[in-house]
This record gives structure tokens, C-alpha cells and sequence, in this order.
């Protein structure tokens, strides 16, 4: 039986999970190809109009998948991650969302909920459809899902040591960069990994020599510790670790600055960003956001980001300049 | 033979052309409309230069704007740098005491934040074109009046007209209405000109504290409705450069200048025969994956010397 996974959303967090998972049961596993004009085309076609860049574009992979002729395509409900803190609600309905928007999908639609206490989403109740539906053992997925667990762990103890996730997802030898600045790039995983959506920032990255610190690259616990002089949490699981990891590179001497990428409609950052905005002015670290849409042309890409180098080295030089005069 | 430093600056509605020398004085300029092809215009403006200019060696060629990349290929440029970097470092010459740059050009628009003469912090208009120079120009023409005399005329205004600035579209429907209500040519350029302030305030300032001096340039500084405006949004005198519509162009020389000078290198100009060179460009939709890219191939005599367009470097790395 094919099982296909969409190359969009929590794909870029959770794909050795699945597919280990997947695999271990007896599936074959699919996913859909990378994004491409195609695919964004399509999903803006046919997503709710009014949705975000990202629900579009997995719309765009849902489509992607059908085309490929799998049996089912595996569309879990994200609840929640940590206790008492919900996924956006985007996630939580879009299950419902695929399956309104076309005709006799409903069936090919592997969907359950996901509620857990933490990032590691390998707790049995919430796979026990699998049981029911594929008449598999309940030891047989018991193991399975903790043979996927070992997996992600491994995968996320390399993203922490500092590879990024597509170095991790697509090489074989995976590599780490470095560069004469470092530049904390806040974004959720698919936006920052999807290469087509973002125009590739990580080249623009690269070709700059600037070295990369993601959220995900983050330790949990150091993410959490920054949250605690909050009063309130954010509403969403995902908006808090990068709330977070903001309030890490604020503090971190060798973050010379901070770049917000977000989509265009996204709910969550329009609460985030005015923290992140306010709060590096206070603590002087460079800030910038940009802003990535379906239209969105390479070029303002590439300025931004130069330009925004351009600030900080000057910045560096200057300072070091200073120091040599003091001494 | 005395050095000078080219600087082009080559944007989505002009392009300004400079040379400079040693101590940055301004040997030539030209500001000429970008009709669409920016090739055959930097060509005719360089023979211009090498004209005036026939008995000065060329030390260092800049290239910025939103086309730069094309026409820093073309020239053979030492530097080829973002429209933010090349304003902020012409700007801090010619005003050493400035802290904050407005500048609006034909598509985007720019706030630039300098603290200690270093660029600080700066905001580009992120996604939406109103409010800028084509915006004003389109206008401009609408009302049947020269873009020139636009500021000129709105001072004339005698009443206020508050006009959506918000967005193109509803501000083109609010200037029709407010015009059959009666009010004047005058009175609307006015309306227009203050709604061009706040959509900037709203969307590049976006509370952050503005602290004087206050430098305004890009194409648009030369609308005198357009500083006052700016002038009474922030209870402050705003300063309009002498050369504001060309500050791209001159940090872009200057910065050439630097680099040439700190890395010992001869320039790579191509030399002014590129002006003789003939320039094609052609394009075609690559079909290799389902990115469908629109891949732009440019041609010196025949000669394949760019493609661009491409996501892959599929081409655009197969010439360089």
C-alpha cells in the first residue's frame, strides 16, 4: 500500500518520523515532489482563498500526491505539542479543509489526532486508528513507532548540533556552514526550508558567507527558559519556540543579527512580530523582517538581505575599529 | 591622466548615470527616463560621459538599482551593490549630521535609519507599489497635468481633501469622487500628496522614533508638495539634497572608489567600445522541470554574455 506524505508543512520536522514509521508497518512510502511553480500554482488555484502562503502551497502537494496515484495521503491533526498550548488552528482543521475542497477525497484521507506532551509525537494513543483501520498488531506498531522515535531523535540531535534540515533530509553527507557573520533566521520549517517558497535564502546565505542559526538548530530547554518571564503564552506551540529562540539570539554575542522570514497571511507572526521588532531595538541587534508571498520576486530577496549585511558588517567593522583606538 | 569613477544607478523608472572624482566632485550627470531598455540607454549616456570627459582614465565603475546585475555584467562593473548601501553612503557625505533618509523612488520606497554615520536599521516597502513615483506619475497624467509641475500646483490648494492612500486602487476611486464633488485639480494633488506621507509613515516607519536631520531624496524629493508634506507629518524641517535625484548613483561611484583603492585591482570596466558592442535579448520558457522558468538570454554580437531567469543556475551558471 503507498502512502503519500506532502513535502509541505511539518514534513520539514517530522519526515523521518513518518516515513520510518510508515515503513516499519509495511507501507511504501511517497512523498510529492519539491515545491515548483507548478505545485504553487495549483494549490493557489484550488486552496480557500483567503488562506495563508503555506496551506496553499500544501494544497498545492496534496494535488501533487493524488497525481502520483497513492492509496492514502497521510494528513495528521496537529492539536498540540506541549501541555495546555494548541497548534495554529489552521493545522488543527486541515484535515477538514483538504477534504472540503475536493470530491471523493474523503476515503484516500489518512488522518488522526495528534496530542502530545512534547515535540516527540511517538505517544501510542494517538496511532491506535492504525489498528482499527490496517488491522495491525498492536505490538507491531508499538515497535514500529518506537523505532520512528529513535529515528527523529537522531535526526534532531544532528539539526542541534547545527545542520540544518535540508542538508539533513536530502544529503547523503550532510554539511555544516560556516561564515565571517552569523545571522539567526526565525521561521517556522517550512518556510524556511521550502527552497522554492523562500528563493532559496540559504544560497543568498551562503554566496554572502554568512553562517545560520534556525530555531530548530535550538535546544528546547534553552527555548523554554527564555519564556518564562512571560505572563502568557502565545497561543501557538510553534510561535512560542521561535518567540523563544528570539529572546536566545538577542542575548547571544556571536548572533550579529536577526531576520524574521513569514509568509504572507500568516495569523501567528502578526502577534509575534511586534515582540521581535520592539524587543531587538531594545537589546540593539539588528532586525529585519521579510515577508515571502506567491509573487514574490527574487531580487527583493537578494536586496534585503544584502543590504542588511552591508549594516551589520559596517557595524562589526566600526566596532572593532573602536576597540583597536581604545587599547 | 586623472581618475574618475563611474557610478550607474539603474532603476525601475530612471536612470542616473554620474562620474566623480578623487575628492567626489561631480564631473558629470545625466538622469534620463527608463523607457525599457536599459542597455541601449547606459550606452548612450556613457558616450555622453566619454564626450565631456575624453581626457579622463576611468579608475572604478559602480552599478546599483534594481537592474543592476544585467547592466553590471554589461559594463564589467568592480561593484555591484544594493540601492540601500549606495544612498546611505551619499547621503552620509553630503550630510554627515543626517539620521534619517526618506527616500522614494519609482517602484519602492526606502527609510534608512543612520546612527553614528553607519546605516543603522532600515524598511523597504514590502509588497505593495503604491505611494511611490509611478504611483504619483500615473496621477499625474490622469489629471492631464506634467509630473514637474505637480508639487508647484498642490501648494496652490486652498482647501483640505483627505485621500485612501492606502492602496492604488482606492485611492484612483477616491480622487474621482472627491473630483466630482468639486474639489480642485489643486486641492486633490494636495490630498494625494499627504496620503503618499502617511501610507509611508504606516508602512516603512511603523512607529519607530524618527530622530533629525532629516534627508529626503529619490526622484519623488524633487515634488515640493511631497517635502512639505513630510514636513508637517513630523514637525520637522525636511532637507532635500542638491543632487537628490542622482544620491544612488554617487554612493555606488564612491563606493567603487573605495574598493578599487583598497583592493590595488585595475578596474574590470570594459572600456567605452562596449557602447559599439549590439545588444540582443531574447526569452524562452524552460521546460527542463515544472518551475517554467522565463529564462532571459542576453546577446553582445551575437555572442551569448548573460541568462538570468533561471532558479536552477541551470543556464545562468553555464556562461559566467
Amino acid at each position: 500500500m503507498k502512502i503519500g506524505i506532502p513535502k509541505a508543512l511539518m514534513y520539514y520536522f517530522y519526515y523521518p518520523f513518518w516515513k520510518t514509521l510508515f515503513e516499519s508497518l509495511g507501507f511504501e512510502v511517497v512523498t510529492s515532489d519539491d515545491t515548483s511553480k507548478s505545485i504553487l500554482d495549483i494549490g493557489v488555484k484550488e486552496a480557500v482563498a483567503e488562506i495563508c502562503l503555506p496551506m496553499k502551497v500544501y494544497t498545492g502537494h496534496v494535488l501533487n500526491l493524488l497525481e502520483k496515484g497513492v492509496d492514502y495521503i497521510y494528513v495528521p491533526r496537529f492539536v498540540s505539542l506541549r501541555k495546555g498550548i494548541f497548534m495554529c488552528p489552521k493545522f488543527m482543521g486541515l484535515p477538514d479543509m483538504i477534504k472540503g475542497l475536493f470530491d471523493r477525497i474523503e476515503d484516500k484521507i489518512l488522518t488522526h489526532h495528534i496530542v502530545s506532551k512534547t515535540l516527540d509525537i511517538s505517544e501510542f494513543h494517538n496511532y491506535t486508528i492504525f489498528i482499527e483501520k490496517f488491522g495491525i498488531g498492536k505490538k507491531d506498531l508499538k515497535k514500529a513507532l518506537a523505532k520512528a522515535r529513535e529515528e527523529w531523535l537522531k535526526f534532531r540531535r544532528l539539526n542541534k548540533e547545527g545542520y540544518d534540515i535540508n542538508e539533513l533530509l536530502t544529503s547523503n553527507k550532510p554539511q555544516k556552514y560556516d561564515g565571517d557573520i552569523t545571522i539567526g533566521l526565525l521561521g517556522y520549517v517550512y518556510n524556511v526550508y521550502d527552497r522554492f517558497v523562500n528563493m532559496d535564502i540559504f544560497s543568498v546565505f551562503r554566496r554572502l558567507n554568512i553562517k545560520v542559526v534556525t530555531f530548530d538548530m535550538m535546544d528546547e530547554k534553552v527555548i523554554y527558559k527564555n519564556l518564562r518571564n512571560f505572563r502568557k503564552n502565545m497561543f501557538w506551540e510553534f510561535t512560542n519556540m521561535l518567540l523563544g529562540t528570539a529572546y536566545e539570539f538577542m542575548k547571544r554575542d556571536d548572533i550579529d543579527g536577526i531576520i524574521h522570514l513569514t509568509a504572507f497571511g500568516c495569523g501567528p507572526d502578526s502577534i509575534l512580530e511586534p515582540f521581535l521588532t520592539i524587543d531587538s531595538e531594545k537589546n540593539k541587534k539588528p532586525f529585519m523582517t521579510i515577508r515571502i508571498d506567491e509573487q514574490t520576486g527574487e531580487s527583493h530577496v537578494i536586496t534585503r538581505v544584502e543590504a542588511f549585511t552591508d549594516l551589520i558588517r559596517m557595524k562589526k567593522y566600526k566596532a572593532e575599529e573602536k576597540a583597536k583606538g581604545v587599547v | 591622466m586623472e581618475k574618475v569613477y563611474i557610478g550607474v544607478d539603474v532603476g525601475s523608472v530612471s536612470i542616473k548615470v554620474v562620474a566623480i572624482d578623487n575628492d567626489n566632485n561631480i564631473l558629470f550627470r545625466s538622469y534620463v527616463r527608463n523607457v525599457g531598455q536599459p542597455i541601449d540607454i547606459v550606452k548612450e549616456e556613457l558616450k555622453k560621459l566619454h564626450n565631456e570627459l575624453p581626457d579622463k582614465e576611468i579608475g572604478g565603475v559602480g552599478v546599483t538599482g534594481s537592474g543592476r546585475q544585467l547592466i553590471g555584467y554589461v559594463l564589467g562593473a568592480d561593484v555591484v551593490k544594493n540601492e540601500i548601501t549606495a544612498h546611505a553612503t551619499a547621503t552620509i557625505y553630503f550630510h554627515p549630521d543626517v539620521s534619517t533618509i526618506f527616500e522614494i523612488g519609482g517602484q519602492d520606497s526606502k527609510l534608512i535609519i543612520i546612527n553614528d554615520g553607519t546605516i543603522a536599521d532600515f524598511a523597504m516597502n514590502t509588497v505593495c507599489a503604491a505611494g511611490t513615483g509611478s504611483f504619483l506619475d500615473h496621477q499625474a497624467q490622469r489629471l492631464g497635468i506634467k509630473i514637474e509641475e505637480f508639487g508647484e500646483i498642490a501648494l496652490t490648494a486652498k482647501r483640505e481633501v483627505r485621500i485612501a492612500g492606502r492602496c492604488t486602487v482606492f485611492a484612483e476611486s477616491d480622487m474621482i469622487s472627491k473630483q466630482q464633488y468639486g474639489f480642485s485639480k489643486a486641492e486633490i494633488l494636495k490630498g494625494l500628496s499627504k496620503a503618499l506621507v502617511r501610507n509611508y509613515m504606516n508602512n516603512l516607519v511603523r512607529g519607530r522614533k524618527l530622530r533629525p536631520v532629516f534627508v529626503f531624496q529619490g526622484g519623488v524629493a524633487a515634488n515640493i508638495a511631497i517635502k512639505k508634506a513630510f514636513e508637517e507629518e513630523i514637525g520637522h524641517e525636511v532637507i532635500v539634497p542638491k543632487h537628490y535625484d542622482i544620491m544612488g548613483a554617487i554612493g555606488i561611484a564612491m563606493i567603487a572608489k573605495e574598493e578599487v583603492k583598497r583592493t590595488g585591482r585595475p578596474t574590470k570596466f570594459k572600456g567605452f567600445d562596449v557602447s559599439g558592442e549590439k545588444f540582443e535579448t531574447t526569452t524562452f520558457i524552460c521546460k527542463a522541470c515544472p518551475n517554467e522558468c522565463e529564462i532571459i538570454q542576453i546577446k553582445a554580437n551575437g555572442k551569448i554574455i548573460a541568462m538570468t531567469g533561471d532558479r536552477c543556475g541551470r543556464y545562468s551558471n553555464s556562461v559566467i
